[in-house]
Order: C-alpha cells, then sequence, then structure tokens
C-alpha cells in the first residue's frame, strides 16, 4: 500500500511536528486519523450508524464520503484510522473550498470549555452573523496555472463582504494573487449554476434537513469542488459534500436548525453570486 | 376607556402599579415607549416595516397594523407617555387560546454588551432555545372541562424542555383537561394546526419569505399564536400566526436571517408532527 500526504487538504488537521494526519493511497481511499479525546470515536460512531441507516435516502447519500471501516496503518505506530472514499481521486486539478456551516459551531453536549472557546471562534469569524464560515480554500488560476490559497490568519478575520469576495475568487479565472483585477467569476454558471450545479446540489440538501431528526451535524464542514482541466470543453464537474463529523450528535426527534439556518444563508449568497455573474455583461 | 389586556401572556404586565400595555374598546393596543433604546428601536422598525414596498402584502397580514405613537396615561400613574398605538391582535376573539414562541435557537446577537450577551445566552441554554431553535414563552388556554383558562406559571414554563414544549403545544389544542397529567387528545390539532388556513400553512408562508428576505433580523421576536374557543356561530376557530416584539429588530445587511429561520422550521416540524400523530390516531389516549 502506498501512501502519501493529500495534495488538496484546505482545511483539517494536516501532518505536522509528529503528529498523524491524513493519508491517500493510489486506490482513491483517504485515511484519517482517529482524533483523540471521543472525537474520532464519535466521527466512526457517526459513519458506522449513517452507512446502516436505512432511511437515509439514496440522492443525499451521495452527499457523503463513502465509508469503508477502520483500519490500522503501519508508519502510524499501529494506531487506527478511519477509511473513507478520497474525494478527490477523480479531480486532476481540483478547486476545493471548506465551509463550515451553522451559526454555532458549539453544542449543548459539548464542554464548558470547548463552548467557550466556540464561541470566541464564532463571534470573530461570520459564523454568528451570517450562518458559516469559509474554513480554507484553494483555488486553480488559469492564467499563472498554478494553485493560489488565501493566507489562512486573513481569511480568519474576514466578514460578510470578504466572504463574498471569496465566493467570487472560488469560480473566477484571472489572476487572484492581483488584489487590483476584480474576480472576472467566469465560472460562476459552470460550477455554482446548472441542473447539476452547487446551488441545485445545496437545495437538495436543504430540503432533507428541514426534516431530518437523525443527526446534529455540528461543526461538520461542506466541502465544494469543482475540475480546472477542460473546464471549457467539459465543465465543471462540481460537487458537494458533507465532512468532518466528529462532533455529530443524535437528532432526538429535533431537525438539526443550527445546520438549516446556515445552509439557507450559505445558500443566498451563493445565488447572488450566480444572479450578479449572469446580469454582468463583462468583467 | 384603556383597560389592561386580558390575554397578555408574555412580556410585561400592566397591574399592581407597573408600567404595561394597555387596550381600549376599538381593537388597538398601546405598548409603552420604554425608557431604553428598545421602546425606540421597536417604533423604528415599525415606521419603516409600514413603508417598506420589498415587504409582499400576504406577509404584511403577519405583522400587527401600526398606528404612529400617541401620548396616553401610564397604566402606573405616571402620567402621559408615548405609547405605540398597535392593532390588538386579540381583540376579535371572545374566548382566545393564546401561545407565545420566542424564535430562534439565540436571542443575543452581535454587538450586544457582554451584561445582555451573559443574560440571554443563560437563558437560552437553561430553556429550549439552544436545542430546539424556540421556547415557549406564554401560554392561556381554554380549557373546556373546567370552563376556564389554564396557565401555567411562567416559571414552569421556562423550565420546560422538549417533552415540555411539545406537550404544551399538544395541549395547545386539546379538549381534556389541561391542568392534570392526562395524556392531550389533540382534538382541535386539525382545525388549528391543519387545514388551509391553519397555523401550519401560515408558518410555512412566513417561511418561504425568510428563506431569502434580507431586510430585518428579527432577534428575540415571538410568533403569537391564536385562535376561538366560543362556540356558537359559526364555530369557526380563526387560527392566527402573528408576529410580535421588534424591540431587538436589526437591518438584515444583506443577509437572511438564518437564526429565526432555523427555529421557524424547527417549529415547523413540531407542529406537523403533532398534526400527523393526531391524524394518525384512531382513538383518544394515544
Amino acid at each position: 500500500m502506498h501512501l502519501k500526504a493529500p495534495e488538496h487538504q484546505v482545511a483539517g488537521h494536516i501532518a505536522k511536528d509528529g503528529k498523524p494526519g491524513p493519508l491517500v493511497d493510489d486506490k482513491g481511499r483517504f485515511f484519517k486519523p482517529l482524533q483523540g479525546d471521543s472525537r474520532g470515536e464519535i466521527e466512526v460512531k457517526f459513519y458506522e450508524s449513517f452507512s446502516s441507516n436505512t432511511e437515509v435516502p439514496d440522492h443525499i447519500r451521495r452527499y457523503f464520503p463513502v465509508y469503508h471501516g477502520t483500519q490500522a496503518v503501519e508508519g502510524s505506530d499501529g494506531a487506527a484510522m478511519i477509511v473513507l472514499e478520497n474525494l478527490l481521486s477523480k479531480y486532476s486539478k481540483p478547486s476545493v473550498m471548506d465551509v463550515k456551516m451553522g451559526s454555532r459551531t458549539w453544542y449543548p453536549e459539548a464542554s464548558e470549555e470547548y463552548i467557550q472557546k466556540c464561541l470566541r471562534k464564532d463571534a470573530r469569524s461570520t459564523t454568528v452573523s451570517s450562518g458559516f464560515r469559509i474554513s480554507g480554500f484553494e483555488v486553480y488560476d488559469h492564467k499563472e496555472l498554478s494553485f493560489w490559497k488565501p493566507d489562512r490568519k486573513l481569511l480568519n478575520g474576514i466578514k460578510v463582504d470578504g466572504v463574498r469576495l471569496a465566493l467570487r475568487k472560488f469560480v473566477s479565472s484571472n489572476t487572484l494573487s492581483d488584489t487590483s483585477s476584480k474576480p472576472d467569476a467566469a465560472f460562476a454558471s459552470s460550477v455554482y449554476g446548472g441542473s447539476n450545479g452547487v446551488l441545485t446540489q445545496l437545495l437538495e440538501l436543504k430540503t432533507w434537513f428541514e426534516n431530518q431528526t437523525f443527526y446534529h451535524f455540528n461543526s461538520c464542514s461542506i466541502l465544494i469542488i469543482y475540475e480546472n482541466e477542460s473546464i471549457h470543453e467539459d465543465g465543471a464537474r462540481a460537487q458537494v459534500k458533507l465532512v468532518d463529523f466528529a462532533h455529530v450528535h443524535d437528532g432526538n426527534g429535533v431537525i438539526d436548525h443550527n445546520f438549516l439556518g446556515g445552509l439557507c444563508s450559505f445558500i443566498n449568497f451563493v445565488r447572488d453570486i450566480l444572479q450578479s455573474s449572469d446580469e454582468s455583461t463583462d468583467n | 376607556m384603556l383597560k389592561v389586556p386580558e390575554h397578555q401572556v408574555a412580556g410585561h404586565i400592566a397591574k399592581d402599579g407597573k408600567l404595561g400595555p394597555l387596550v381600549d374598546d376599538r381593537g388597538r393596543f398601546y405598548k409603552p415607549l420604554q425608557g431604553d433604546a428598545r421602546g425606540e428601536n421597536e417604533a423604528k422598525f415599525y415606521e419603516s416595516f409600514s413603508s417598506n414596498k420589498n415587504v409582499p402584502d400576504h406577509i404584511r397580514g403577519y405583522f400587527p397594523v401600526y398606528h404612529g405613537v400617541q401620548l396616553v396615561e401610564a397604566s402606573d400613574g405616571s402620567g402621559k407617555l408615548p405609547h405605540m398605538v398597535l392593532e390588538d391582535v386579540v381583540s376579535s376573539y371572545v374566548k382566545p387560546s393564546v401561545m407565545d414562541v420566542k424564535i430562534g435557537s439565540r436571542t443575543w446577537y452581535p454587538d450586544v454588551s457582554e451584561e445582555y450577551f451573559n443574560k440571554c445566552i443563560k437563558k437560552d441554554r437553561a430553556t429550549t432555545t439552544v436545542s430546539l431553535g424556540f421556547r415557549v414563552s406564554g401560554l392561556k388556554i381554554f380549557d373546556c372541562q373546567e370552563s376556564g383558562f389554564w396557565r401555567p406559571d411562567k416559571r414552569v414554563v421556562l423550565a420546560y424542555k422538549a417533552d415540555g414544549a411539545r406537550t404544551a403545544l399538544r395541549k395547545f389544542v386539546s379538549s381534556n383537561s389541561l391542568a392534570d397529567d392526562s395524556v392531550p387528545d389533540c382534538a382541535y390539532a386539525s382545525e388549528v394546526y391543519g387545514g388551509s388556513n391553519g397555523i401550519l400553512m401560515q408558518l410555512l408562508e412566513v417561511k418561504a419569505w425568510f428563506e431569502t428576505q434580507t431586510l430585518y433580523h428579527f432577534n428575540s421576536c415571538s410568533v403569537l399564536m391564536v385562535y376561538e374557543n366560543e362556540s356558537g356561530g359559526d364555530e369557526e376557530r380563526r387560527p392566527q400566526v402573528k408576529l410580535v416584539d421588534f424591540a431587538h429588530v436589526l437591518d438584515g445587511n444583506g443577509v437572511i436571517d438564518h437564526n429565526f429561520f432555523g427555529g421557524l422550521c424547527s417549529f415547523i416540524k413540531f407542529i406537523q408532527d403533532i398534526l400527523e400523530s393526531s391524524d394518525n390516531r384512531c382513538e383518544n389516549g394515544h
């Protein structure tokens, strides 16, 4: 088994300072180290429950990574890892964005310390104001022919306008590191729009969230992925996936109103960019 | 001419020399403008809302009609004070059952004082606000068996957990005794919650507006549910949904009110579940 670090990780833990990070193989699988203090356990429990939950409709299942159980992997001290579908394996030049959904990342079952930590982070970011925050993104620059990623610290301090700009940049083809030119949003309709675009997928998810009371997806992210290679000829193949289930809890007969509210807000932001790019005559 | 409203279930009450709202006999509700910014903010909201061309007419119907500000003799004897003059939402009912539900998984909002934030979050966590996205603020239900109103103590209501909230919503549409532990029969669920003009339909209309409106953020607002118990005549329940309490409303600034929207969806799910289980039930006692 040939394992290496994933190329396009935009948020979450990376292999650093001797601590294990995620790995990928050449067979389309993603190996996620089980996080300490019950989070890894919760994530496994979620995947086990979700994979066998017959009440989750098939068309919703596609928004979740396929689960392949847990495995001890050599080189990681025999520590167990969660084996998942590598969401990027079918893409050759993917632009990726991670959006943490919900107007709060804490939840009643969490420890007081964790709640306070989350409250601070939620207030500093767009989580409280907008119902979601951009955790990270990487976008392919068609002029520079390379990937561009904003500075993490800068991203943490953005406000609503910064979010709008990031969502525009994410679907632009022009030079991204040059802040003087306005992002052209050239790929807005191929990525966000269309019958298989991001907006349509998000709306499908929203409908499920209006009724499902199985899980509360605390602190989960929506990952948006699209292909840049031959985007003009073959289209963007945009995909929406839910990831990061370390804090998922039982719904207990109540809908995940926190995630739903944030998702609806995010949908509006995406729709606004789609509409303004449809209306604009030139960049 | 002005008296203390009979059917006030939440908020300040004009009683025992306290400052509170009053009603007249012409269907108007007088809400004193409180000393702090809240009264001013509420009046400002009503002014903005009444003249906002971007609010569709069918949504306007879910808000009390605003009749400006008037100087009126205050309920606590402190003389003439400015009062907001609003439509008295319950004036056309003879024996109304009323419930006030505060919508949103948080009642605080960005840029409030630390003191206010701490007060809000403490209450939000102690009630069903955080867990359900809404909390029952007050209720007054006509009890057919007792031929009088059942009105649980405010502290009991604030202590409700998910089951308590669910039971209250079931009792709201029940015909059997409310004060004891008998299982609510939900006899009026389809007349009040269901039907083409029922509470559920109205909430769904409000929800559709909240999916895209970015005009206002309705922090700490309530949904008021009212229906008629007086029998005789055409026996129509006339269930109504109204949004009330706009002291903390802020500009939406291009962002939807995701806090209210999420809580509203959760509340709608509770109502739908009660409607469904009352439809499926073959006999009372379940």
